[in-house]
C-alpha cells in the first residue's frame, strides 16, 4: 500500500472544508442528535412531567408498554391510517398528475389550484372539514339528504368506522398534492420519443401507460411512498384536531398516544419510550428510502 | 410502382408553414434522403409519414392506401429515432420484440424473429443487457433491430447517425447501405449531413424553407443543381457563388462581375439580361495562369489536397482545390482561371433557378476569358 502524503495546499483545503461544515454539524447536533439521545435517556426513567423529576427504571417502561393492549391497538390504528391515506394519496396523486400533464386549456390554473390543500394550514383545513362533517348543520349531510342518499344525518366523526374513514379521506385530500407535484415533475422529463416509438410499435394509450409511463415513474413512486409513509406515520395535528383520537380511542394513533402520556397522564418517561419505539418503526422506512436514493445516485 | 406518395402535402404550425405543397413519388425499394438545413421541414415531412404529425393539407399514400387518418401503429412502417428511443427498463431482447408483442405475435414465433434479427445485427451476446449498459453504436443497432424485426413496408430513419462519433458514423453508413441492399425495402432517411445523403441514397430530396428544392439522384443534385440554394448547399467545400450580371453579345452570353468575365453559349432560351449569379465548384477553378488575379487568404491541408481560399478584388472569396504537394503561403499573389464548361448560372435571388443547360450537353465549349 502506498502512503499518500498531503501537500500543504491539500491540508489547507481540508481545513477549509471542516470549517465550512462545522456550523451545520453544530446545528444538527443541537436540534437532532441531542433531542434523540435525550429521548432515549428519558425513556429509561419514570418522570412526572410538571416537575420533570424522575427515578431510574431501566427498561421497565418498554416492558410495560409492550405488555399494554393500548400500544398494540394504537399501532394497528396507526397502520390502518397510514396505509389507507397513503393508498388514496398515491391513486389520486398519480391520476391527477396524469390529467395535469395533458394539454388541457386550464392546465396552468389547475396546477396552481391543486396545491391549495397542501399549502393551507392544517388547523384551518380541519376547522373547515369539521363544519362540513357536522351532523347538525354540516353541508355534507344536507347535500346527501337532498340527493336522497341518506334518510338521517350521519355522524362522520363520532362513530366507527365513519371516523376512521373521514380521517383517512381528509388526510388524502390534504397530502395528495405532494404526490401530484413529484409525479408531474417526473412525467415532464419522460422523453416524447418514447411515446412516439411506442405508438409506431403499435401500443395503444393503455399499453403506453403500462409500458412507458409506469416504468419511468417507478423510482419516483418508491421515494414518494417512503417519504409519505414516514410523514403519515407520525401525523399528529390533523388527527388530533379532527377527532382527538376518538371516538374513545378508535382513531388514536401512536403520536396521539405519546402526547396523551406526556401531557395528559404526565408520564414523560413513558411517552419517551413510545416515541423511541415509533422511531424504530420509522427507521425501517428510512433505511429503505436511503438505500433507494443511494442506488439512484450511483 | 410508387410506394410512398406525397401529393400537395402541407403542414402549418400556427402561421408558420413548415411544409409547403410537397409532392414526392418514392418508388418501391428506393433509399430516399430528405436533406436540408435545420428548420427546412425534413423532419416534419418524415413525422407526417410516420403519423406523428397530421398534414394540414394534401394526401399521403403508402402503397395504395391513403394514410392521412391511419394511426402510426397501423401504417406498416418502422422508425429509428435520432435519440434511438429505446425503452430504458427493457432488455435488448425485450426492446426488439416489443413491436411483435404489441401485434400479438405468438411467443415462440416472436422469440424466433427476435433471435434472427439479433443475429443479423450481431446483438445476440447483448440480449439481456439494458440500453444504458450499451455503447452508442450498440444502442443504434438495437433501435435498428426494433425497426427491422417485423419487416415493415417502409423504414423511416430520423438522423440516426448524428449521435455517433465520426468513425462509427462511417461504419454504420456502410452497414445501412448493405442492409438496404439485402432487404430491398423502401427507406426514407432524414439528414442534414450531405455526405450521408450523397453516399447512401438512390435519390435526394433537398428541402429548404418548407419547400422541395430538387428531387434527383445524388450525381444530378451535385452536377445539375436545380437552383442556387441546392448548388450552394451541396458539396464540400461549397460551390463558389459570384453575384454579377449577364449580357448578350454577338450570339453568346457574357457573365460579368468585378474582376471576372465568363462567356457561355449554354444558357436556356428563357435567359434574360440583367442581374444573375454564377456558380463554380472548387474543382472548376485552375490555379497558375488566368485572367483573374487574387491573393491567397487561407490554406486548409487535408492530406490528399489543399483547399485554397483566394481573395479577388476587395470582398470576393473563391475557393479552389490544388494538389497536396504545392505549398501555398497566405498573402501570396495568384492567378486563376474559371473553366466555363463547369460554370452554372442562376437567376438573381437566393433560390434563383439554374439557367444553363446540363453541363454534359453540347454547345458548352467556350473557355473562360
Amino acid at each position: 500500500m502506498t502512503q499518500k502524503t498531503k501537500t500543504l495546499l491539500e491540508r489547507r483545503y481540508s481545513m477549509l472544508g471542516l470549517l465550512l461544515i462545522a456550523p451545520t454539524v453544530l446545528v444538527f447536533c443541537a436540534v437532532i442528535v441531542y433531542p434523540l439521545v435525550s429521548a432515549i435517556y428519558l425513556s429509561l426513567f419514570k418522570i412526572f412531567t410538571p416537575t420533570l423529576e424522575g427515578t431510574w427504571v431501566g427498561l421497565d417502561n418498554y416492558r410495560t408498554l409492550l405488555a399494554k393492549g393500548e400500544f398494540w391497538t394504537s399501532l394497528r390504528t396507526n397502520l390502518i391510517w397510514t396505509v389507507g391515506t397513503l393508498t388514496l394519496q398515491i391513486i389520486f396523486g398519480v391520476g391527477m398528475a396524469l390529467v395535469l400533464h395533458q394539454n388541457i386549456w386550464f392546465r396552468s390554473l389547475a396546477r396552481s389550484l391543486i396545491l391549495f390543500p397542501y399549502f393551507i394550514s392544517t388547523v384551518v383545513a380541519v376547522l373547515v372539514w369539521k363544519w362540513l362533517f357536522n351532523d347538525l348543520y354540516g353541508i355534507l349531510n344536507h347535500l346527501m339528504m337532498s340527493a336522497g342518499l341518506i334518510d338521517w344525518p350521519l355522524d362522520y366523526l363520532g362513530t366507527m368506522p365513519n371516523a376512521m374513514i373521514s380521517v383517512i379521506l381528509v388526510g388524502a385530500w390534504k397530502y395528495f398534492p405532494f404526490v401530484v407535484i413529484a409525479v408531474l415533475a417526473r412525467l415532464q422529463t419522460i422523453p416524447d420519443h418514447l411515446y412516439e416509438a411506442a405508438r409506431i410499435d403499435g401500443a395503444g394509450p393503455i399499453a403506453r401507460f403500462f409500458d412507458v409511463t409506469l416504468p419511468q415513474l417507478r423510482e419516483v413512486l418508491v421515494v414518494i411512498i417512503m417519504l409519505r409513509a414516514i410523514w403519515d406515520f407520525k401525523e399528529f395535528d390533523l388527527i388530533f384536531l379532527l377527532t382527538g383520537g376518538g371516538p374513545v380511542t378508535s382513531t388514536q394513533t401512536l403520536p396521539l398516544l405519546v402526547y396523551k402520556e406526556a401531557f395528559a397522564l404526565n408520564q414523560m418517561g413513558m411517552a419517551s419510550a413510545y416515541a423511541v419505539i415509533m422511531m424504530l418503526i420509522m427507521l425501517v422506512f428510512m433505511i429503505i428510502y436511503i438505500r433507494r436514493t443511494r442506488s439512484e445516485d450511483s | 410502382m410508387a410506394d410512398v406518395v406525397f401529393s400537395s402535402v402541407q403542414k402549418q404550425f400556427g402561421s408558420f408553414m413548415a411544409v409547403d405543397n410537397l409532392n414526392l413519388d418514392i418508388q418501391q425499394g428506393e433509399f430516399i434522403s430528405l436533406l436540408g438545413p435545420s428548420g427546412c421541414g425534413k423532419t416534419t415531412t418524415l413525422r407526417m409519414l410516420a403519423g406523428l404529425e397530421f398534414p394540414t393539407g394534401g394526401e399521403i399514400k403508402i402503397g395504395d392506401r391513403v394514410v392521412n387518418d391511419v394511426p402510426p401503429g397501423e401504417r406498416d412502417i418502422a422508425m429509428v429515432f435520432q435519440s434511438y428511443a429505446l425503452y430504458p427498463h427493457m432488455s435488448v431482447g425485450q426492446n426488439i420484440s416489443y413491436p411483435l408483442k404489441k401485434r400479438r405475435v405468438p411467443k415462440a414465433e416472436r422469440a424466433a424473429m427476435m433471435a434472427k434479427t439479433a443475429e443479423m445485427l450481431q446483438l445476440t451476446p447483448l440480449l439481456d443487457r439494458k440500453p444504458k449498459e450499451l455503447s452508442g453504436g450498440q444502442q443504434q443497432r438495437v433501435a435498428l433491430g426494433r425497426a427491422l424485426v417485423r419487416d415493415p413496408k417502409v423504414f423511416l430513419l430520423d438522423e440516426p447517425l448524428s449521435n455517433l462519433d465520426a468513425k462509427l458514423r462511417g461504419h454504420m453508413r456502410t452497414e445501412l447501405i448493405e442492409l438496404h441492399q439485402r432487404l430491398g425495402r423502401t427507406m426514407v432517411y432524414v439528414t442534414h449531413d450531405q455526405l450521408e445523403a450523397m453516399t447512401m441514397s438512390d435519390r435526394i430530396a433537398v428541402m429548404e424553407g418548407g419547400k422541395l428544392q430538387q428531387f434527383a439522384p445524388p450525381k444530378d443534385v451535385y452536377r445539375e443543381p436545380a437552383n442556387r440554394f441546392v448548388a450552394s448547399f451541396i458539396g464540400t467545400p461549397g460551390m463558389n457563388i459570384v453575384d454579377g450580371a449577364l449580357r448578350h453579345e454577338g450570339g453568346r452570353w457574357i457573365f460579368e462581375a468585378p474582376g471576372i468575365s465568363v462567356g457561355t453559349q449554354n444558357l436556356g432560351p428563357e435567359t434574360r439580361p440583367g442581374n444573375a449569379a454564377m456558380g463554380i465548384r472548387p474543382e472548376g477553378l485552375s490555379f497558375g495562369e488566368g485572367p483573374i488575379e487574387g491573393i491567397v487568404q487561407l490554406v486548409e491541408q487535408t492530406g490528399h489536397e489543399n483547399i485554397v481560399v483566394v481573395l479577388v478584388g476587395t470582398d470576393m472569396r473563391l475557393t479552389g482545390r490544388t494538389a497536396a504537394d504545392r505549398v501555398w503561403r497566405a498573402g501570396e499573389s495568384v492567378q486563376l482561371s474559371i473553366d466555363s464548361n463547369q460554370a452554372h448560372f442562376f437567376e438573381d435571388g437566393p433560390n434563383g433557378i439554374r439557367l444553363n443547360r446540363p453541363l454534359s450537353s453540347p454547345g458548352n465549349q467556350e473557355a473562360a476569358q
